[in-house]
């Protein structure tokens, strides 16, 4: 019996990697059908962690349910399992790429960067630009 | 044709390609531009920006330019829960970080009047272009010889906030010490008076703000953290890749 416990809870991350990846661009609303609300379940890696489904809540835009995951008493993850297909909503859930820091040196027309002084802009790739086209 | 100025402590270059347009189209951008510095320099005492922060002007005689600017600031200021306050304790009235994003985007919008076409125009880091494509480098974070990447924009705005050129200038309005969560924040919107105004404001909300700008609609966000980790929106517009549908455009 003890043994079935982390099986359940290896299925219930593996269900949330399948819902993180879904695709953004459906044109339908997401849905998830599957979960009783409201409910709880311990997932694997702490023992204190717990992933929780809110009730699905029917707004005029149409219906919405987050999932919040907790580590003891801290949120550690928010994500909405529901969410209208609809423009406000979508510009409120950014989706963020991570990568990594790169340097690099290409032909462009300008550079943006912070305010740059007048005095370190003589020094500046912008300078150079300038210059260039002069 | 291209001309460089300096104006408000910064260089603006102008390269306009448009062989038609006459040279007083450029004149009046940059007139446009010594105005701006005139009438809303918190460092000239004469200033109307000066004069309102002193209390000598209150917002029934102010110009509908500055109202414009204060409700922008407004604005901001409770958009990011205060992280983004142009009236800090001790420090005065200062609304540049608003003013320098709009005074450029209504010096594009004098160029467009006047019949441009193709125009890239630079002021300080903070570019407006228009008729592209139009390649910006974003300038790299430690490296002031070094782009971290390439865009490619056709009509848009681009504005970057850090700290590597003028230091720790962006204060927290909620805490009153300087914004160091993150190395750098670029934002790509429509107009350079948003591009700007969310930079800016998500450079002082910290490591939040990044998400912050990124839920801002029709803003597109490429953010360096403190530990050098890009974190950027899907529709980002890099030179090369085929941009994909973005939260904040759709």
């Amino acid at each position: 019996m003890k043994r079935a416990i982390p099986v359940v809870a290896f299925s219930i991350v593996g269900l949330i990697s399948v819902w993180r990846y879904e695709p953004s661009l459906g044109p339908a609303e997401s849905t998830v059908t599957t979960a009783p609300t409201p409910s709880a379940s311990s997932s694997a890696g702490s023992a204190s962690a717990k992933v929780v489904k809110g009730a699905t809540i029917t707004t005029e835009k149409g219906p919405v349910q987050v999932q919040v995951t907790f580590d003891g008493d801290e949120i550690t993850a928010v994500k909405l399992l529901q969410q209208p297909n609809h423009p406000q909503t979508k510009a409120a859930v950014p989706k963020l790429v991570a990568a990594t820091l790169q340097a690099q040196s290409a032909d462009v027309d300008t550079v943006t960067g912070a305010t740059i002084t007048s005095e370190a802009y003589k020094e500046s790739l912008q300078a150079a630009l300038d210059a260039k086209g002069a | 044709m291209r001309r460089v100025e300096h104006v408000m402590g910064f260089p603006v270059s102008l390269r306009l390609d448009d062989q038609d347009v006459p040279t007083a189209a450029v004149d009046v951008v940059f007139d446009w531009l010594h105005e701006v510095d005139e009438r809303f320099s918190p460092f000239k005492p004469g200033s109307e920006v000066s004069r309102h922060g002193r209390g000598e002007l209150a917002r029934h005689e102010l110009s509908a330019e500055l109202v414009e600017v204060l409700d922008l600031c407004e604005h901001y200021r409770e958009a990011t829960g205060g992280a983004f306050d142009v009236r800090l304790p001790g420090r005065g009235f200062d609304p540049c970080a608003v003013v320098k994003g709009w005074s450029v985007q209504r010096g594009a919008q004098l160029l467009r009047a006047s019949g441009a076409r193709r125009f890239c125009l630079n002021a300080g880091g903070d570019v407006v272009v228009s008729g592209g494509p139009w390649r910006a480098g974003v300038r790299h974070p430690e490296h002031a010889d070094q782009l971290c990447t390439v865009l490619e924009l056709t009509d848009a705005a681009v504005a970057t906030s850090a700290r590597y050129e003028r230091g720790d200038h962006i204060i927290d309005g909620r805490t009153g010490r300087p914004a160091t969560a993150l190395l750098s924040v670029t934002v790509v919107a429509a107009t350079l008076t948003e591009a700007d105004s969310v930079a800016t404001a998500a450079f002082a909300m910290g490591a939040a703000g990044i998400e912050w700008a990124a839920s801002q609609a029709g803003c597109e966000v490429f953010a360096v953290d403190a530990g050098g980790q890009v974190l950027r929106t899907a529709g980002f517009p890099v030179a090369g890749e085929e941009p994909e549908q973005s939260a904040a455009v759709a």
